[in-house]
């Protein structure tokens, strides 16, 4: 009796199965391609003596995903694993892929492939760098910069308890728009006088940390900070061209950290 | 290019690059061969990759006091260049100051540009030579000015004689 009731309930449950293995399923709808044609920067130092070239590639939109690094990986993947460039977390928290695309410098993670497929993409290195490979700049002075400004907490002595530094949440609040910079680079390399100075003058990219330490309540070496940019080269070459502001992928304002500097050294 | 970095901290580096090595693009070459300019290394970097990047020692008079001395003439200037626009004429005194301001103003603008395009870092002497060529019209500028002031109807005045002219 229980089998028959089981037997039933198979029955009943029928329409479910209605699909057999044997059937044919549906064709997948394939949407029509878009192909899009990529111009990136390629350039070997293994061979030196050949100029570096703008190389074309096609990729289809409806195949790829919607950012230009989805696309960069898609073209090393499927049509040329010898293209070289900086990707890690894929989306734009660690600077690693900041390239210059359709003429701004950005993230290729979070800059999305213009759908204009009539237009070419064109992608170059960072301006005004030396290039290591391809899309690969050479970011050693960068972060010799970075290291010159001594990014890190100073303090004369450690709290009674021996344990945090605390922080008031208004002065926590200072520092907003300021941590968030992940370093890529974008900025600095978007200056003009970073493009021309770029041995002497640090950059609004390391100035904007220089600041965040600066204004931080639990540091005690503002003056210290402050006497490192006293010459007419490190902090003084920013002319407030703004192109840091315009193209940082995090939507921070360098210059305008900058111009905080300038001010609190001002007068003084 | 990395490799050339890399090639920074090795003895051979330390022990002194000759010119030929840390150029390396033709234009750096061409550019000594013409004006002189001092070979600059690859990267621009100095010292080893783990090494901060030297800090310049402080000097007030070209950081913060240039940058306030700046400001508080480029504030300065807009009341007098407005005034004589507001009365029609102006003191010969304050118009002096005028014309001397705007032309200490455009020696601290120039001397910016020599700084940024000719950097002593690259020119060395030739960099010395256009700050004197500066020096040199601002003090030519400042003896006009003087003329203008004594003898003629003032910096506002020969402005008024061009507009109506």
């Amino acid at each position: 009796m229980f089998a028959l009731r089981a037997s039933r309930n198979v029955l009943k449950s029928r329409p479910v199965f209605a699909r057999g293995l044997a059937s044919t399923a549906e064709a997948p709808k394939v949407p029509a391609p878009r192909i899009k044609k990529f111009g990136i920067y390629r350039w070997n130092p293994d061979t030196p003596e050949k100029k570096p070239e703008l190389k074309e590639y096609e990729v289809d939109l409806s195949q790829c995903g919607p950012m230009v690094l989805d696309a960069l990986i898609k073209i090393k993947n499927e049509q040329d694993p010898t293209l070289t460039f900086r990707r890690s977390c894929r989306e734009g928290i660690c600077g690693s892929c900041a390239m210059n695309i359709e003429g701004r410098n950005t993230l290729a993670c979070l800059c999305r492939i213009n759908p204009d497929i009539a237009k070419e993409e064109k992608i170059y290195p960072l301006p005004h760098m030396f290039v290591v490979r391809d899309l690969v700049p050479d970011l050693t002075q960068f972060y010799k910069q970075y290291k010159s400004i001594e990014p890190y907490l100073q303090r004369d002595e450690v709290p009674a308890d021996g344990k945090e530094n605390l922080q008031s949440i208004a002065d926590r609040r200072k520092l907003d728009g300021l941590y968030e910079c992940i370093l890529c680079a974008c900025c600095s390399t978007s200056c003009p006088s970073y493009w021309w100075n770029q041995q002497e003058y640090l950059g609004p990219a390391v100035l904007m940390q220089a600041y965040r330490w600066m204004i931080d309540s639990r540091d005690e070496a503002t003056a210290k900070r402050q006497q490192m940019l006293e010459n007419s080269m490190s902090l003084y070459r920013c002319h407030t061209i703004m192109n840091c502001a315009r193209t940082c992928p995090k939507g921070l304002n360098p210059g305008l950290a900058i111009a905080k500097i300038k001010r609190s050294m001002a007068f003084v | 290019m990395l490799r050339s970095t890399l090639r920074l901290s090795t003895p051979a580096f330390k022990a002194g690059m000759t010119p030929q090595l840390m150029m390396r693009s033709p234009i750096a070459m061409r550019n000594h061969k013409m004006f002189g300019t001092i070979p600059q290394p690859p990267g621009g970097i100095v010292g080893t990759v783990n090494d901060a990047a030297p800090v310049p020692p402080a000097n007030p008079t070209k950081g913060s006091y240039h940058w306030t001395f700046e400001r508080i003439l480029v504030v300065g200037l807009i009341p007098m260049t407005v005034l004589p626009f507001a009365t029609g004429s102006i003191s010969p005194v304050l118009d002096a100051t005028l014309g001397a301001t705007l032309l200490i103003h455009s020696q601290l603008g120039f001397e910016s540009c020599i700084t940024d395009y000719i950097p002593k870092r690259v020119y060395g002497s030739i960099h010395n030579y256009a700050m004197y060529l500066l020096y040199g019209g601002t003090v030519v500028g400042l003896y006009g000015l003087y003329k203008l002031e004594t003898e003629d109807v003032g910096l506002t005045g020969t402005i008024k004689k061009i507009w109506n002219a």
